[in-house]
């Protein structure tokens, strides 16, 4: 049996849609803008489709320019995700990968829940299988190292949302990056956060028009840069700016992960019974399904 | 000569894996320091032109096809006693070489529609044991493995053709996963997942908040095909056997099963008129010449569950399998050439599985599955020795581990009887070479002892490697 990932694929739109709306407060400070992100990446998420493609290569310098070493490795997948549950912090989704062809159909199906005490629910689809099996996974927070998703440079650590009381954020400096105005702010976790976190600390650069990361340092417990994300294509989709490419350069290993967010909508109607197990194996209902979900698009 | 060969094939289909001529040096520390980062042009600029592929509406978008090429072998020189006083010498030799395609199609043709289907063919090149019994001869096979139809509605499903119901939660040791015929033709079939065999049937599913029914019936059951003649499982024996003769009678299975979720747990019952997948053959005074197989009716009834804590799965499966033969089976799946066979019986068994994610990238399971046959003795003469006493089964235990951004799968998979005559050893691994290509590299270790059925295959040891393309 192909090895089973127990990553909620909606958490990963979370990393791309980090945007935040105009906050009209007299004093910003990095907490709030943080959780002005916070509460964008739920919005971002809720009610959505999503059709991503995740890409990674080892990568080098030609003629001073960042360029893949070898053919990168590709994977798209499709999700639909509606948030649930007080404060619509609980999450039920469920994504099918696309490519490559060797991984086509399978499904897993999640409900996340905010609270701490609550096990998260998956349920994985592999045709060689047979039949649904769920996956016992803990909860959202777990005790091991963070987890990459599908084998990219991007960790549940880098999607995790919420929890900010876990970190001290300071706002260092308004600057420009990329000839845009940025907010500079770091992410510094506290000494229980820091014991499950592979960063010391986490640099921000916001976009303070669009409020977007444009830029993200991660640095080791040395206080050397690791990793470094890159946002481009920054796009307004449904009054929300999101950087629809996130590149994640893994500065020790010198392997980089593309994110695409190729499709994302949000605030359509989903019907309850399309995140059931119904959706994992039968393929002519869920067919039906998104058909009638990108009807709403038109 | 086959192996050299087959690693001088390897060694020029990497580099061609591996892709485009990298002039592109790695980035040395500090390369990256500078503020602004520049990508190149053409990086994932492409990445969005993903739209037009995937909403071409081809016919091929549904389409899967897997190319590989498989050697392997028992490499183990040794002597066996599979008869006290009979020694048998077991030397090093090729039993797999063969080239296999298999495609996967599958297109939701219009709204609530799907059309599914799977086929494989077969080459069996020189050195493999079918290329040897075909008098060295390439000798070819195809099959349908899967061939459906399915419409979906509101909250029903029906689906039409060649195709798998699994019941039971306990993977790779349910002792309700019985619907579906097998073939265990090698030994590089390990996982049932891999020897289920699909029926022609009608599965009709109805979901409803109060739980989900699925119902099949199958009007032609096919039962385990026999030893293929060369194969590790092949016994030559002093007579013929038929496969079941179809007659007048008309054989049909159907069941059906319900199924509910709550929030860390999953629950089925079920209940279906079944056949024996494993034909049986009475002892008769013909049987100096042929003997015909018998099919076995019995009823099952089952009951499944699980239960998530944290980490850990726990599953069970009970069933209670009515008018059931003698069990002549071994861990091997083979057995059937019974005596008695007219003595019908009921039968427990029960499956107790439980699975860990060590990490996202690491998970071990284990599970067992024990039967018993009730009053086992009743209507035997003395004489007659059962294959299978008191409480028997197998167990199982298997550690997955992925290393290498998930480009390299390592496995290992122990598997035994619960009388501890017989254990098997699997260790394998697969290397994903791109989105396309994949090296899977296998060893299968037996040990038996001279009281077991597969006491012939006591000390064997297999090498195998597969080569694989998919697109």
């Amino acid at each position: 049996m192909s090895h089973i990932k127990r990553l909620s694929l909606a958490s990963i739109t979370m990393i791309i849609g980090l945007s935040l709306p105009a906050y009209a407060v007299e004093e910003i400070t990095g907490l709030i803008v943080m959780q002005a992100v916070d509460d964008n990446q739920r919005a971002t998420n809720d009610s959505s489709f999503t059709r991503l493609k995740l890409s990674s290569c080892k990568f080098g310098i030609n003629k001073g320019r960042i360029a893949c070493a070898e053919s990168p490795r590709v994977k798209v997948l499709e999700s639909v995700a509606v948030n649930y549950g007080e404060s619509l912090k609980d999450t039920k989704s469920v994504s099918i990968t696309i490519e490559p062809a060797s991984e086509r159909g399978i499904g897993m199906l999640t409900y996340s829940y905010d609270q701490e005490d609550r096990d998260n629910q998956t349920w994985l689809y592999l045709s060689a299988l047979g039949r649904v099996k769920r996956i016992a996974g803990g909860d959202s927070e777990g005790d091991t190292e963070p987890a990459s998703l599908f084998g990219s440079e991007f960790t549940t650590e880098d999607t995790d949302t919420g929890k900010l009381t876990e970190y001290q954020v300071n706002l260092l400096e308004e600057t420009t990056r990329s000839n845009r105005a940025v907010w500079k702010l770091e992410m510094i976790p506290n000494k229980a956060r820091a014991k499950k976190s592979r960063y010391s600390r986490t640099v921000h650069y916001i976009d303070k028009s669009r409020y977007v990361a444009l830029r993200s340092e991660m640095y080791d417990k040395y206080g050397k840069e690791i990793k470094r994300s890159v946002a481009s294509r920054v796009e307004l989709v449904n009054d929300n700016w999101i950087a629809r490419s996130v590149t994640m350069m893994n500065l020790v290993s010198n392997r980089l992960s593309n994110m695409a967010l190729i499709e994302i909508y949000t605030d359509l109607d989903i019907n309850d019974d399309f995140l059931t197990q119904r959706t994992l194996t039968d393929t002519a209902y869920r067919e039906a399904t998104l058909k009638q979900l990108r009807a709403q698009l038109d | 000569m086959i192996f050299r060969d087959v690693l001088l094939i390897l060694c020029l289909l990497v580099p061609m894996a591996l892709g485009q001529a990298v002039e592109i040096q790695l980035a040395e520390e500090g390369a990256l320091a500078e503020d602004e980062l520049i990508f190149a042009d053409d990086l994932f600029t492409d990445a969005f032109d993903i739209i037009e592929d995937v909403d071409s509406g081809s016919w091929r978008d549904g389409l899967t096809i897997r190319l590989s090429q498989q050697i392997s072998g028992q490499v183990n020189h040794h002597l066996v006693e599979p008869i006290p006083g009979y020694l048998l010498s077991k030397h090093g030799d090729l039993e797999n070489n063969r080239f296999g395609i298999n495609l996967r199609y599958q297109n939701a043709f219009a709204l609530g529609w799907l059309l599914q289907g799977s086929w494989q063919a077969r080459a069996y090149w020189s050195g493999d044991y079918v290329f040897t019994t075909n008098n060295d001869n390439i000798d070819t096979e195809y099959r349908v493995n899967e061939l459906f139809v399915q419409r979906s509605l509101d909250q029903q499903s029906v689906k039409l053709g060649r195709q798998t119901v699994v019941w039971g939660e306990t993977v790779g040791n349910s002792a309700l996963d019985v619907i579906n015929h097998t073939e265990y033709r090698d030994f590089g079939t390990i996982d049932i997942e891999d020897a289920r065999l699909n029926q022609w049937m009608l599965v009709w599913d109805v979901f409803k908040d109060t739980g989900n029914w699925s119902s099949f019936i199958n009007l032609y059951p096919e039962f385990n095909p026999q030893p293929v003649v060369g194969s590790p499982f092949y016994v030559s024996l002093p007579y013929e056997i038929n496969d079941y003769i179809r007659s007048d009678k008309t054989l049909f299975e159907a069941g059906t099963q319900w199924s509910k979720s709550f929030e860390g747990s999953d629950i089925a019952l079920m209940v279906a008129y079944l056949y024996e997948n494993q034909l049986r053959y009475p002892q008769t005074k013909q049987q100096l010449i042929k003997s015909a197989a018998l099919a076995n009716d019995f009823v099952l009834l089952g009951l499944s569950a699980n239960r998530a804590v944290g980490k850990l799965l726990l599953t069970a499966d009970i069933a209670l399998s009515h008018g059931v033969l003698l069990d002549e089976s071994t861990l091997s799946g083979g057995g059937g050439f019974g005596l008695a066979n007219n003595i019908k019986k009921d039968q427990v068994a029960l499956s107790l599985g439980f699975e860990y994610g060590i990490s996202n990238l690491q998970s071990l399971s284990v599970s067992i599955q024990a039967k018993k046959m009730l009053d086992e003795r009743h209507g035997l003469a003395a004489e007659h020795q059962l294959t299978n006493k008191g409480i028997y089964g197998s167990w199982l235990v298997r550690y997955s581990n992925q290393v290498m951004n998930n480009n390299l799968s390592l496995s290992a998979t122990m598997q035994g009887d619960l009388e501890g005559d017989t254990g098997l050893l699997f260790l394998g691994a697969d290397y994903s070479v791109n989105d396309h290509w994949q090296i899977s590299g296998q060893i299968i270790s037996i040990t038996s002892r001279k009281t077991s059925p597969l006491s012939i295959f006591d000390q064997d040891l297999r090498l195998g490697l597969i080569v694989t393309y998919v697109f």
